[in-house]
Parts: structure tokens; sequence; C-alpha cells
């Protein structure tokens, strides 16, 4: 902005000065006469002459000009120019800042990328490790599961078969019972009936002398 | 029956006074039993009672009750008294008791004891031990 400020001065006095120098340059030579094409050159000067002079342009008047422009141009400077370069500084700082942050960011984004995608690589190694391992206890389990079925399913087989015997013994029992009932109760009634007083008799006396003789 | 031990004591005694060579006797049975009546004795219902359970027991052990179906010959009923008088120490006198249900032999008891050697008991022992 000083710059620009700066570049607007000279090019607003150079042409002045320039016009002012070659107005007495002008003169000087025509008073000299060592101008090779006087004619020339002092209807150049003429015309400048005629325009300044057309314009009310003298020397008192530039001069003034010139320390009222450079009062406005101080005053500017240091009340307009001045806070507005710093103002445009500031928010020239603050977007260097900014795209500074705007470059760091993109860097921590693409670090945090990268992180993203080891984690993610690790997680997926971690996954299939899991898996895996999900994959071989699922498969012990299976296997201890039949084993577990297949021995229950010997116990209830062997459950049912004892069971089974149980049930046979008990039934053959019960056979038993009622053969040696039915035996007993055939062979009382036999034997109540076909036995004389006289057998009894003499059967009671061989018992009672057989109970004597074994109770001594 | 009762519980107080003076009372179990008394009749106790009095069954040892109703012996006679070991042996309960009608007739020491009644001199007890006059006694008693001559005396004054508080509670002598209960007394009696007691009595009469000890003389059932020491009768029963002293009995030897012979079950059997039809009758038996003297020779086994000396043979029975013989043998357990000798097998319990103390004179055993065998009664017999009629039980068509016995088919043939002899059912003895003695107290709690029960000694079986019938047709009936050797079936019925045959069928508990059938399995």
């Amino acid at each position: 902005m000083k710059a620009l400020f700066v570049s607007l001065l000279i090019a607003f006095f150079v042409p002045i000065g320039l016009l002012a120098v070659s107005d007495a340059g002008t003169s000087d030579i025509v008073e000299m006469g060592q101008n090779p094409s006087g004619e020339e050159s002092e209807a150049g000067s003429n015309a400048l002459t005629e325009i300044a002079t057309g314009f009310g342009v003298t020397w008192p008047n530039l001069i003034a000009q010139m320390i009222n422009f450079s009062l406005v141009a101080t005053v500017l400077y240091f009340f307009a120019v001045k806070p507005i370069s710093r103002t445009l500084d500031e928010r020239q700082q603050k977007i260097a800042d900014g795209l500074q942050y705007a470059e760091e960011m993109k860097t921590q984004l693409a670090e945090a990328e990268r992180e993203r995608a080891a984690k993610m690589k690790e997680a997926a190694q971690d996954a299939q490790r899991i898996l895996s391992e999900s994959r071989e206890q699922s498969k012990e389990m299976i296997e201890h599961k039949t084993q577990e079925a297949a021995a229950h399913a010997e116990a209830i087989i062997r459950k049912a078969s004892e069971a089974t015997e149980l049930e046979r013994q008990k039934m053959l029992s019960d056979v038993r019972k009622e053969v040696a009932r039915l035996v007993v109760a055939t062979t009382s009634t036999v034997l109540s009936r076909e036995l004389s007083d006289e057998d009894k008799q003499t059967f009671s006396d061989a018992a009672a002398k057989e109970l004597a003789g074994s109770a001594s | 029956m009762t519980r107080d031990k003076k009372i179990l004591r008394f009749a106790k005694n009095l069954v040892e006074l109703s012996r006679e060579h070991g042996v309960v006797t009608e007739s020491r049975v009644a001199e007890v039993l006059n006694g008693m009546k001559r005396a004054e004795l508080r509670r002598k219902l209960l007394v009696l009672k007691t009595y009469l359970y000890f003389i059932r027991r020491a009768v029963a052990q002293q009995t030897a009750v012979v079950s059997t179906p039809g009758a038996l010959s003297p020779e086994a009923l000396t043979a029975i008294e013989t043998s357990f008088t000798q097998v319990y120490g103390r004179p055993i006198s065998a009664v017999t008791t009629p039980e068509p249900s016995l088919i043939a032999g002899v059912r003895i008891r003695v107290g709690d004891d029960v000694y079986d050697a019938s047709i009936a008991g050797r079936l019925e022992r045959f069928a508990e031990n059938v399995h």
C-alpha cells in the first residue's frame, strides 16, 4: 500500500517537474542560441507555456498545490492509508495464519487419515484374528457338545436298558412269586385233603421231636 | 401299664412271691391275691393290673404253647418240655392248642420266641424265599 502511494506521488509530480524543467531548459537554450533546431524547440515550449497558461498553472500556484497536496497526502497517509495499510496487513496476516492453519490442518488430517487407515488395518487384523479364534472356539464347542450329546445319549440308552432289565427282573420276580403262591395254595389244599389224621399225627410227632432235638 | 416305678417294683416282687421253685403256681397266686385283698393299699387296682401283666408274661415264659392240627403224643410233649427246660434254664410246661391251618407239624411259642416245624410254615417260608 505504501509503495502504491509513493508510486502515485511520483506519477503526479514527475510530469509536473518535467514540465517545469522543460520550460526552464527551453528558455535557457533560446537565450544562448545554441539549439540546432531552435524553431521547433521554441514552438514546443510555446505550446507548453500556452497550455500551462491556459490551465492557469503558475509556479507559485504549483508550489502551493504541491504543498497542499503534500499536506493532504501526509494527512491521508497517517490517518487513512496507514490504518488501512495496518488493517490490510492484519488481514493479510490473518489470511496467512489461516492458510498456515489450513495447511497444518491438512497435514493433521493426512496424519489422522493415515492413523485411521493404520487403525482400520489393525482393527481388520484384530477382527480377522477374533473371527479365527471364534471359529476355532465354535468348532471346539461343537465337538465338545457333540461328545456330550453322544455321552448323554449313551447314558439315556444305558438307563433305558437298565430300566428295562429292572422291569424284566421285577416281572420275573412277580411271576415267580405268583407261581410260588399258587404252588403253596395248591399244595396246602392237596395236603389238607390227602393227609389222613394218622399221617398228620405222625408228622407232628416227628416235627415236635425234631424241634426238641434242635432246640437242645 | 403304669410307669410308676414303685408300683412296677411292687408288682414284680408279688410275681416273685407267686413262684414256687421258680414256677408260677395257681396256689401261690391265690395266696398273693388273698394277701392283697386283706392289705390296705393305695391304688390297689393299678397294682393288680400291673401284677396281672407281669403274671401273664411269667406264665407265657414258663409255658410252651404247642400249636398242632391234630393230637400229639405224650412222648413228644415230654420231649418238648425237657428240651426247652434245658434251653431256657427254667421249668417249661407244654400245653397243646389245635391249629388246623398248620396242615401238619407243630408250632411252639415260648414267650416271644416262636419255633415252627409245620407244613404251612414251611410253605410260607418257601413262598417268601422265591424272588
